[in-house]
């Protein structure tokens, strides 16, 4: 193929994805229980639990627990989206053959990744304000210690999770298993890895769990550095890993 | 005429089983060219390998001069397609939904969308559109970009018959604009009606290849001429003459195409031209539904 033809190639491949990126966003606010979910489940949730621990209690490091929860309940945004809409919404496309269209339309085949993944960032970070948004005016915001470490652990935390949720809807058969394993996938990473209990209450077996689910770092790599009790570079990295072995994991079982 | 599609025995096999088995296909420019069988024949596994959406495990395919194998994600946007058993996302509207498929530099839509009769629709999700609305839009999907070739996968499957005939005129429109279609059917009446040359496959091989007009003459060359006759008066034997039937008053002869003309000259002879003389000539399926249901020999 000629440099000039590989060009126009590169070019119109990049056209495809940008309109591709421009429908999902689109389409994306059309879902009303999916918006629902991704940012009512965190705002109620954090509502009740952080208000559920004396500002005293000596389960959370010494931190205020509703600090600790609204810092941590970004994580929960974060596997919301990943873990239950991705999935589903990519599953659904396969299932029905929309994802063959797009192939047979001469999309490239990372275009709908990085549509998805530009979605589920976006979809994440309005999230994030939602939850952040009903949260100050009840708890307060806790100061942000180390903002940039932060931002890192949201944005690399918010890829990550997605790149699980591609994986998961190209490995499924079908939407409704996406969903499934969707939710078994998100309620214990909920519940151990930031949402649920503070870890000083878990049980050593429950803590060693908790510490191999994904968000648990994200969680960390987050709620370290806001709350100022470490850098969260280690979660940070581990959370990096998840990314790339995702991202590796659906390049070689992406089926379209 | 310049070959588009060359295609020379092409395999391939899902898990060991065979689907398709040293297909050889041509489609020539400006053809519309039908690959018929049955469900499970291995028409669509090969059309996906012309497109570069699965890789062939043998032989060589060349369209529009390109391996699909190796510029495939180049060739799906030269090759206008519609795929069997594929959707769009339930919310996209008809309007969006070709800006999205639509290239920089294609011309606009506004002419495809008024001539497949879904000018009206633009503001409609997909899930709102009828059947024959979204093979049509389908259709309006594949033509967006000026395509040199345009694959129809199972384009009427599901439809009832009068979209389906709606999506057979558009068809037609393609033809006569110059387009170069492979259309991938397992109805004959649709193959017979649309198509310049037909390719059937069986089990994932071509068991017979061209024109429907061929393909009857090949696989079914008789005829069947039914009239009134009184009862009490015989029917001479004739040329060409395999059966003839006699139930009250009215005759069927069945045999050779040419014995038609020895029936009716007969007719006339006599001086007893019925009013209810009908000439059943075979049309595409009766001609292959035994080629397509035979068992594979052994």
């Amino acid at each position: 193929m000629s440099t000039s033809r590989i060009d126009r190639t590169r070019s119109a491949d990049i056209g495809a994805t940008g309109r591709l990126i421009g429908a999902e966003l689109r389409l994306v606010l059309r879902e009303p229980l999916v918006l629902a979910f991704v940012f009512a489940f965190p705002v109620v949730t954090v509502l009740v639990i952080a208000g559920s621990f004396a500002s005293d209690d000596t389960g959370f490091g010494g931190m205020d627990p509703a600090q600790w929860y609204v810092s941590s309940y970004l994580a929960v945004v974060i596997a919301a989206v990943g873990l239950i809409m991705v999935p589903v919404h990519v599953a659904a496309y396969r299932e029905r053959g929309v994802l063959r269209r797009f192939a047979a339309a001469g999309f490239p085949r990372w275009s709908f990744a990085l549509a998805s993944g530009t979605v589920g960032v976006t979809l994440t970070l309005a999230g994030c304000v939602v939850l952040l948004a009903f949260a100050a005016p009840v708890y307060g915001l806790p100061p942000l210690h180390r903002p940039a470490l932060v931002v890192a652990g949201v944005l690399v935390g918010a890829v990550a999770m997605t790149g699980i949720g591609l994986l998961i809807g190209c490995l499924v058969p079908s939407a409704r298993a996406a969903q499934g394993i969707g939710l078994l996938a998100f309620f214990p990473s909920f519940l151990l890895g930031g949402g649920g209990p503070p870890p000083s209450v878990l049980g050593p077996g429950v803590r060693g769990v908790a510490n191999l689910l994904p968000l648990t770092h994200v969680t960390e790599s987050i709620r370290d550095p806001w709350l100022g009790v470490g850098s969260g570079a280690t979660d940070l990295a581990v959370a990096a890993g998840f990314l790339v072995a995702s991202a590796l994991g659906w390049w070689r079982a992406v089926r379209l | 005429m310049t070959a588009l599609v060359e295609v020379r025995g092409l395999r391939k096999a899902y898990g060991g089983r065979m689907v398709v088995d040293g297909v050889d296909l041509d489609v020539g420019d400006g053809e519309i060219v039908g690959l018929l069988g049955a469900n499970g024949a291995g028409k669509t596994t090969t059309v996906e390998c012309l497109q570069g959406l699965r890789t062939a495990d043998g032989g060589t395919v060349r369209v529009l001069g390109l391996d699909p194998a190796v510029d495939g994600t180049m060739l799906r946007t030269l090759v206008g397609s519609q795929q069997q058993d594929s959707a769009l996302p339930d919310r996209l509207r008809v309007g969006e939904a070709v800006e999205l498929f639509r290239r920089p530099g294609s011309p606009r839509p506004d002419g495809l969308l008024a001539a497949f009769g879904l000018d009206g629709k633009r503001r409609t999700a997909f899930s709102a559109l009828s059947g024959g609305q979204r093979q049509r839009l389908f259709l309006v999907l594949a033509l967006l970009n000026q395509p040199r070739l345009v694959v129809l996968d199972e384009l009427t499957q599901g439809l009832d018959p009068a979209a389906r005939r709606d999506v057979w005129a558009a068809v037609r429109a393609l033809r006569d604009g110059g387009s170069t279609v492979l259309l991938v059917t397992h109805f004959m009446d649709e193959a017979e009606a649309l198509c310049d040359r037909v390719v059937v496959l069986r089990d994932g091989r071509v068991v017979d290849a061209g024109t429907p007009r061929e393909l009857v003459d090949r696989n079914a060359p008789w005829a069947t001429v039914r009239f009134s006759w009184p009862a009490e008066r015989p029917w001479p034997r004739q040329p060409g003459v395999h059966e003839v039937r006699r139930t009250g008053g009215a005759v069927e002869v069945h045999g050779d195409r040419g014995m038609v003309a020895y029936v009716c000259a007969e007719l006339v002879r006599q001086g007893l031209v019925p009013d209810d003389l009908a000439v059943v000539m075979p049309d595409l399926e009766t001609a292959l539904v035994g080629l397509l249901s035979e068992e594979v020999a052994a």
